[in-house]
Protein backbone atom coordinates (compact mmCIF):
# COMPACT_ATOMS: atom_id res chain seq x y z
CA UNK A 1 0.00 0.00 0.00
CA UNK A 2 1.06 3.63 -0.50
CA UNK A 3 2.25 5.47 2.59
CA UNK A 4 -0.56 7.29 4.41
CA UNK A 5 0.23 11.00 4.74
CA UNK A 6 -0.92 12.34 8.09
CA UNK A 7 0.96 15.54 9.11
CA UNK A 8 -0.97 15.32 12.35
CA UNK A 9 0.10 17.29 15.44
CA UNK A 10 0.44 15.10 18.53
CA UNK A 11 -0.99 16.35 21.80
CA UNK A 12 -0.05 14.69 25.03
CA UNK A 13 -2.83 13.63 27.37
CA UNK A 14 -1.85 16.52 29.65
CA UNK A 15 -2.20 19.04 26.82
CA UNK A 16 -5.64 17.69 26.01
CA UNK A 17 -6.90 18.02 29.59
CA UNK A 18 -5.27 21.46 29.87
CA UNK A 19 -7.11 22.62 26.74
CA UNK A 20 -10.38 21.30 28.17
CA UNK A 21 -10.06 23.15 31.50
CA UNK A 22 -8.73 26.32 29.81
CA UNK A 23 -11.98 26.38 27.84
CA UNK A 24 -13.96 25.85 31.05
CA UNK A 25 -12.14 28.79 32.69
CA UNK A 26 -12.63 30.94 29.59
CA UNK A 27 -16.36 30.24 29.42
CA UNK A 28 -16.76 31.28 33.05
CA UNK A 29 -14.42 34.26 32.86
CA UNK A 30 -12.06 32.88 35.50
CA UNK A 31 -8.46 34.14 35.40
CA UNK A 32 -5.90 31.46 36.30
CA UNK A 33 -2.30 32.04 37.35
CA UNK A 34 0.31 29.27 37.58
CA UNK A 35 3.14 30.29 39.91
CA UNK A 36 6.45 28.49 39.46
CA UNK A 37 9.90 28.85 41.00
CA UNK A 38 12.65 27.02 42.83
CA UNK A 39 11.80 25.94 46.37
CA UNK A 40 12.14 28.92 48.69
CA UNK A 41 11.88 31.80 46.20
CA UNK A 42 8.87 33.20 48.03
CA UNK A 43 5.81 31.95 46.12
CA UNK A 44 3.72 31.43 49.25
CA UNK A 45 4.80 34.76 50.77
CA UNK A 46 3.92 36.64 47.59
CA UNK A 47 0.61 34.78 47.53
CA UNK A 48 -0.15 35.80 51.13
CA UNK A 49 0.56 39.44 50.27
CA UNK A 50 -1.55 39.19 47.10
CA UNK A 51 -4.52 37.81 49.00
CA UNK A 52 -4.10 40.42 51.74
CA UNK A 53 -4.28 43.17 49.13
CA UNK A 54 -6.88 41.82 46.72
CA UNK A 55 -9.28 39.44 48.48
CA UNK A 56 -11.59 42.31 49.42
CA UNK A 57 -12.15 43.27 45.76
CA UNK A 58 -11.77 39.93 43.92
CA UNK A 59 -13.19 36.47 44.51
CA UNK A 60 -10.03 34.37 44.75
CA UNK A 61 -9.28 30.68 45.35
CA UNK A 62 -5.93 28.94 45.68
CA UNK A 63 -4.59 25.50 44.78
CA UNK A 64 -1.40 24.61 46.62
CA UNK A 65 0.90 21.97 45.12
CA UNK A 66 3.51 20.29 47.29
CA UNK A 67 5.07 16.87 47.42
CA UNK A 68 3.99 16.55 51.02
CA UNK A 69 2.50 18.54 53.96
CA UNK A 70 -0.47 20.89 54.20
CA UNK A 71 1.73 23.69 55.55
CA UNK A 72 1.22 26.09 52.66
CA UNK A 73 -2.54 25.51 52.57
CA UNK A 74 -2.69 26.32 56.29
CA UNK A 75 -0.84 29.59 55.65
CA UNK A 76 -3.35 30.50 52.95
CA UNK A 77 -6.40 29.36 54.94
CA UNK A 78 -5.59 32.02 57.58
CA UNK A 79 -6.42 34.69 54.99
CA UNK A 80 -9.96 33.30 54.67
CA UNK A 81 -9.57 32.48 50.96
CA UNK A 82 -10.78 29.01 49.82
CA UNK A 83 -7.75 26.78 49.39
CA UNK A 84 -7.18 23.19 48.32
CA UNK A 85 -3.90 21.38 48.89
CA UNK A 86 -2.67 18.83 46.35
CA UNK A 87 0.00 16.49 47.68
CA UNK A 88 1.71 14.92 44.71
CA UNK A 89 3.30 12.23 46.89
CA UNK A 90 6.66 12.46 45.17
CA UNK A 91 5.80 13.85 41.75
CA UNK A 92 7.84 16.97 41.05
CA UNK A 93 5.12 18.99 39.28
CA UNK A 94 1.37 19.44 39.02
CA UNK A 95 -0.54 18.06 36.02
CA UNK A 96 -3.72 19.31 34.36
CA UNK A 97 -5.74 16.33 35.58
CA UNK A 98 -4.87 17.16 39.20
CA UNK A 99 -6.20 20.67 38.64
CA UNK A 100 -9.38 19.40 36.95
CA UNK A 101 -10.02 17.01 39.83
CA UNK A 102 -9.47 19.80 42.39
CA UNK A 103 -12.11 22.07 40.90
CA UNK A 104 -14.89 20.25 42.79
CA UNK A 105 -13.58 21.94 45.93
CA UNK A 106 -14.55 25.39 44.68
CA UNK A 107 -17.69 27.19 43.61
CA UNK A 108 -16.71 28.18 40.07
CA UNK A 109 -19.73 30.51 39.79
CA UNK A 110 -18.28 32.55 42.62
CA UNK A 111 -14.73 32.98 41.37
CA UNK A 112 -12.73 35.67 39.54
CA UNK A 113 -9.21 34.39 40.04
CA UNK A 114 -7.69 30.97 40.69
CA UNK A 115 -4.05 30.99 41.73
CA UNK A 116 -2.13 27.73 41.45
CA UNK A 117 1.11 27.49 43.41
CA UNK A 118 3.12 24.78 41.67
CA UNK A 119 5.61 22.43 43.30
CA UNK A 120 8.93 24.24 43.86
CA UNK A 121 10.97 23.06 40.87
CA UNK A 122 12.30 24.97 37.88
CA UNK A 123 12.43 21.99 35.51
CA UNK A 124 9.40 19.73 35.22
CA UNK A 125 6.51 22.20 35.76
CA UNK A 126 7.54 23.99 32.56
CA UNK A 127 6.43 21.00 30.47
CA UNK A 128 2.96 20.72 32.02
CA UNK A 129 0.31 23.17 30.90
CA UNK A 130 -2.31 23.51 33.65
CA UNK A 131 -4.81 25.44 31.56
CA UNK A 132 -3.58 28.69 33.08
CA UNK A 133 -4.02 32.11 31.49
CA UNK A 134 -0.58 33.25 32.63
CA UNK A 135 2.52 31.65 34.05
CA UNK A 136 4.44 33.57 36.70
CA UNK A 137 8.09 32.61 37.29
CA UNK A 138 9.64 33.87 40.51
CA UNK A 139 13.34 34.21 41.08
CA UNK A 140 14.81 35.57 44.31
CA UNK A 141 17.97 37.65 44.52
CA UNK A 142 19.65 35.01 46.70
CA UNK A 143 19.69 32.75 43.62
CA UNK A 144 22.09 33.20 40.70
CA UNK A 145 21.33 35.86 38.10
CA UNK A 146 22.16 33.24 35.43
CA UNK A 147 19.24 31.07 36.54
CA UNK A 148 17.12 31.87 33.47
CA UNK A 149 19.93 30.52 31.27
CA UNK A 150 20.27 27.37 33.38
CA UNK A 151 16.53 26.65 33.38
CA UNK A 152 15.58 28.12 30.00
CA UNK A 153 12.29 26.29 29.39
CA UNK A 154 10.75 27.77 32.52
CA UNK A 155 11.67 31.36 31.72
CA UNK A 156 10.90 30.89 28.02
CA UNK A 157 7.31 29.95 28.83
CA UNK A 158 6.64 32.52 31.59
CA UNK A 159 4.42 35.54 30.94
CA UNK A 160 5.80 37.38 33.95
CA UNK A 161 9.09 37.14 35.81
CA UNK A 162 9.00 38.39 39.39
CA UNK A 163 12.35 39.18 40.99
CA UNK A 164 11.62 38.68 44.68
CA UNK A 165 13.43 39.41 47.97
CA UNK A 166 14.66 42.73 46.60
CA UNK A 167 15.34 43.85 50.20
CA UNK A 168 18.25 41.38 50.29
CA UNK A 169 19.90 42.76 47.15
CA UNK A 170 22.65 44.73 48.98
CA UNK A 171 23.86 41.50 50.62
CA UNK A 172 24.28 39.56 47.37
CA UNK A 173 26.25 39.68 44.11
CA UNK A 174 23.01 39.32 42.17
CA UNK A 175 22.77 41.73 39.23
CA UNK A 176 19.22 42.79 38.38
CA UNK A 177 20.37 44.07 34.96
CA UNK A 178 22.03 40.76 34.19
CA UNK A 179 19.02 38.63 35.20
CA UNK A 180 16.77 40.84 33.07
CA UNK A 181 19.14 40.57 30.11
CA UNK A 182 19.26 36.77 30.52
CA UNK A 183 15.50 36.48 30.78
CA UNK A 184 14.98 38.72 27.74
CA UNK A 185 17.31 36.52 25.68
CA UNK A 186 14.83 33.68 26.20
CA UNK A 187 11.62 35.60 26.35
CA UNK A 188 11.60 39.15 24.96
CA UNK A 189 7.95 39.78 25.80
CA UNK A 190 7.73 38.76 29.44
CA UNK A 191 6.73 41.44 31.91
CA UNK A 192 9.30 41.89 34.66
CA UNK A 193 8.44 43.02 38.19
CA UNK A 194 10.61 43.51 41.29
CA UNK A 195 9.16 42.78 44.71
CA UNK A 196 9.97 42.41 48.36
CA UNK A 197 7.37 40.79 50.61
CA UNK A 198 9.33 42.17 53.59
CA UNK A 199 9.38 45.87 52.70
CA UNK A 200 6.37 45.90 50.37
CA UNK A 201 8.48 47.15 47.44
CA UNK A 202 6.77 46.48 44.12
CA UNK A 203 3.69 44.84 45.62
CA UNK A 204 1.41 47.60 44.34
CA UNK A 205 2.71 47.07 40.78
CA UNK A 206 2.23 43.30 41.18
CA UNK A 207 -1.35 43.79 42.40
CA UNK A 208 -2.00 46.13 39.47
CA UNK A 209 -0.79 43.42 37.11
CA UNK A 210 -3.11 40.85 38.73
CA UNK A 211 -6.10 43.25 38.52
CA UNK A 212 -5.34 43.94 34.87
CA UNK A 213 -5.05 40.21 34.13
CA UNK A 214 -8.37 39.43 35.84
CA UNK A 215 -10.09 42.24 33.89
CA UNK A 216 -8.65 40.88 30.65
CA UNK A 217 -9.89 37.32 31.30
CA UNK A 218 -13.37 38.34 32.50
CA UNK B 1 8.64 12.93 31.20
CA UNK B 2 5.34 12.87 29.30
CA UNK B 3 6.82 10.68 26.56
CA UNK B 4 4.70 7.67 27.55
CA UNK B 5 1.50 9.62 27.06
CA UNK B 6 2.81 10.88 23.72
CA UNK B 7 3.70 7.33 22.63
CA UNK B 8 0.18 6.21 23.55
CA UNK B 9 -1.33 9.08 21.59
CA UNK B 10 0.79 8.12 18.55
CA UNK B 11 -0.46 4.54 18.81
CA UNK B 12 -4.09 5.69 19.00
CA UNK B 13 -3.82 7.90 15.92
CA UNK B 14 -1.82 5.35 13.93
CA UNK B 15 -4.21 2.52 14.77
CA UNK B 16 -7.30 4.50 13.72
CA UNK B 17 -5.70 5.62 10.45
CA UNK B 18 -4.33 2.18 9.60
CA UNK B 19 -7.63 0.44 10.28
CA UNK B 20 -9.49 3.18 8.39
CA UNK B 21 -7.32 2.50 5.34
CA UNK B 22 -7.86 -1.25 5.61
CA UNK B 23 -4.24 -2.01 6.59
CA UNK B 24 -3.34 -5.19 8.44
CA UNK B 25 0.11 -4.19 9.59
CA UNK B 26 1.95 -0.96 10.36
CA UNK B 27 5.55 -1.12 9.16
CA UNK B 28 6.95 2.34 9.77
CA UNK B 29 5.80 5.47 11.58
CA UNK B 30 7.53 8.71 10.52
CA UNK B 31 7.60 11.42 13.16
CA UNK B 32 8.80 15.02 13.02
CA UNK B 33 10.17 16.22 16.34
CA UNK B 34 11.58 19.72 16.84
CA UNK B 35 14.39 20.39 19.27
CA UNK B 36 12.10 22.74 21.21
CA UNK B 37 9.19 20.29 21.42
CA UNK B 38 10.20 19.25 24.92
CA UNK B 39 10.26 15.59 23.90
CA UNK B 40 13.28 13.43 24.67
CA UNK B 41 13.72 11.22 21.62
CA UNK B 42 15.47 8.36 23.49
CA UNK B 43 12.71 8.33 26.07
CA UNK B 44 9.96 8.39 23.43
CA UNK B 45 11.61 5.52 21.53
CA UNK B 46 11.86 3.50 24.72
CA UNK B 47 8.18 4.11 25.58
CA UNK B 48 7.17 3.24 22.01
CA UNK B 49 9.06 -0.07 22.07
CA UNK B 50 7.47 -0.90 25.39
CA UNK B 51 3.88 -0.51 24.16
CA UNK B 52 3.98 -1.40 20.45
CA UNK B 53 3.54 -5.14 21.19
CA UNK B 54 0.11 -4.57 22.70
CA UNK B 55 -1.57 -4.84 19.29
CA UNK B 56 -0.80 -7.23 16.42
CA UNK B 57 -1.28 -4.31 14.04
CA UNK B 58 1.70 -2.40 15.46
CA UNK B 59 3.90 -5.08 16.98
CA UNK B 60 6.55 -4.84 14.24
CA UNK B 61 6.28 -1.10 13.66
CA UNK B 62 9.50 0.91 13.45
CA UNK B 63 9.78 4.51 14.47
CA UNK B 64 11.71 6.80 12.13
CA UNK B 65 12.26 10.22 13.62
CA UNK B 66 13.06 13.31 11.58
CA UNK B 67 14.64 15.69 14.09
CA UNK B 68 13.95 19.32 13.25
CA UNK B 69 16.64 21.79 14.35
CA UNK B 70 15.71 25.26 15.54
CA UNK B 71 15.77 28.08 12.95
CA UNK B 72 15.05 31.65 13.96
CA UNK B 73 14.52 34.74 11.83
CA UNK B 74 15.60 38.16 13.10
CA UNK B 75 12.96 40.54 11.72
CA UNK B 76 14.96 43.82 11.72
CA UNK B 77 18.20 42.50 10.20
CA UNK B 78 16.56 39.63 8.27
CA UNK B 79 19.29 37.17 9.19
CA UNK B 80 18.43 33.57 9.95
CA UNK B 81 20.23 31.71 12.68
CA UNK B 82 20.27 28.32 14.38
CA UNK B 83 18.91 28.65 17.87
CA UNK B 84 20.95 27.67 20.88
CA UNK B 85 18.25 25.99 22.95
CA UNK B 86 15.63 28.53 23.92
CA UNK B 87 17.83 31.57 23.28
CA UNK B 88 16.24 33.92 20.78
CA UNK B 89 18.74 36.82 20.80
CA UNK B 90 20.08 37.49 17.28
CA UNK B 91 23.83 36.79 17.11
CA UNK B 92 24.31 39.42 14.35
CA UNK B 93 22.52 42.47 15.73
CA UNK B 94 21.80 41.41 19.35
CA UNK B 95 18.13 42.18 18.67
CA UNK B 96 15.20 40.37 20.25
CA UNK B 97 12.52 40.93 17.64
CA UNK B 98 12.74 37.37 16.35
CA UNK B 99 10.45 34.69 15.01
CA UNK B 100 10.71 30.92 15.36
CA UNK B 101 10.68 29.44 11.84
CA UNK B 102 10.97 25.81 12.88
CA UNK B 103 11.89 23.64 15.85
CA UNK B 104 8.70 23.22 17.88
CA UNK B 105 7.21 20.44 15.72
CA UNK B 106 5.70 17.32 17.23
CA UNK B 107 3.77 15.47 14.58
CA UNK B 108 3.16 12.20 12.76
CA UNK B 109 4.25 12.84 9.15
CA UNK B 110 3.15 9.57 7.56
CA UNK B 111 2.83 5.85 8.13
CA UNK B 112 3.83 2.91 5.94
CA UNK B 113 1.42 -0.01 6.07
CA UNK B 114 0.62 -3.36 4.47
Amino acid sequence: MDPIKLERKILSRNDRVAAEIRELFRSRGIAVLNMVSSPGSGKTSLLEKTLGGLSAELRIAVIEGDIQTENDARRIAVTGVPVHQINTGGACHLEAEMIRDSLDHFDLDDLDLLIIENVGNLVCPSAFDLGEGARIALISVTEGDDKPLKYPAMFHTANVMVINKMDLLPYTDFSVDEVIRNARSLNPDARILKTSCRTGEGLAAWSDYVREFVAEMR
Amino acid sequence: MHELSIAMEIMDVVEKEAVGHGARRVKVIHLRIGDLSGVLIESLSFCFETIRGEKDLTKDAQLIIDRVPVRILCRPCESEFAGDGFLVRCPSCEGLDTELLQGDELSIAEIEVD
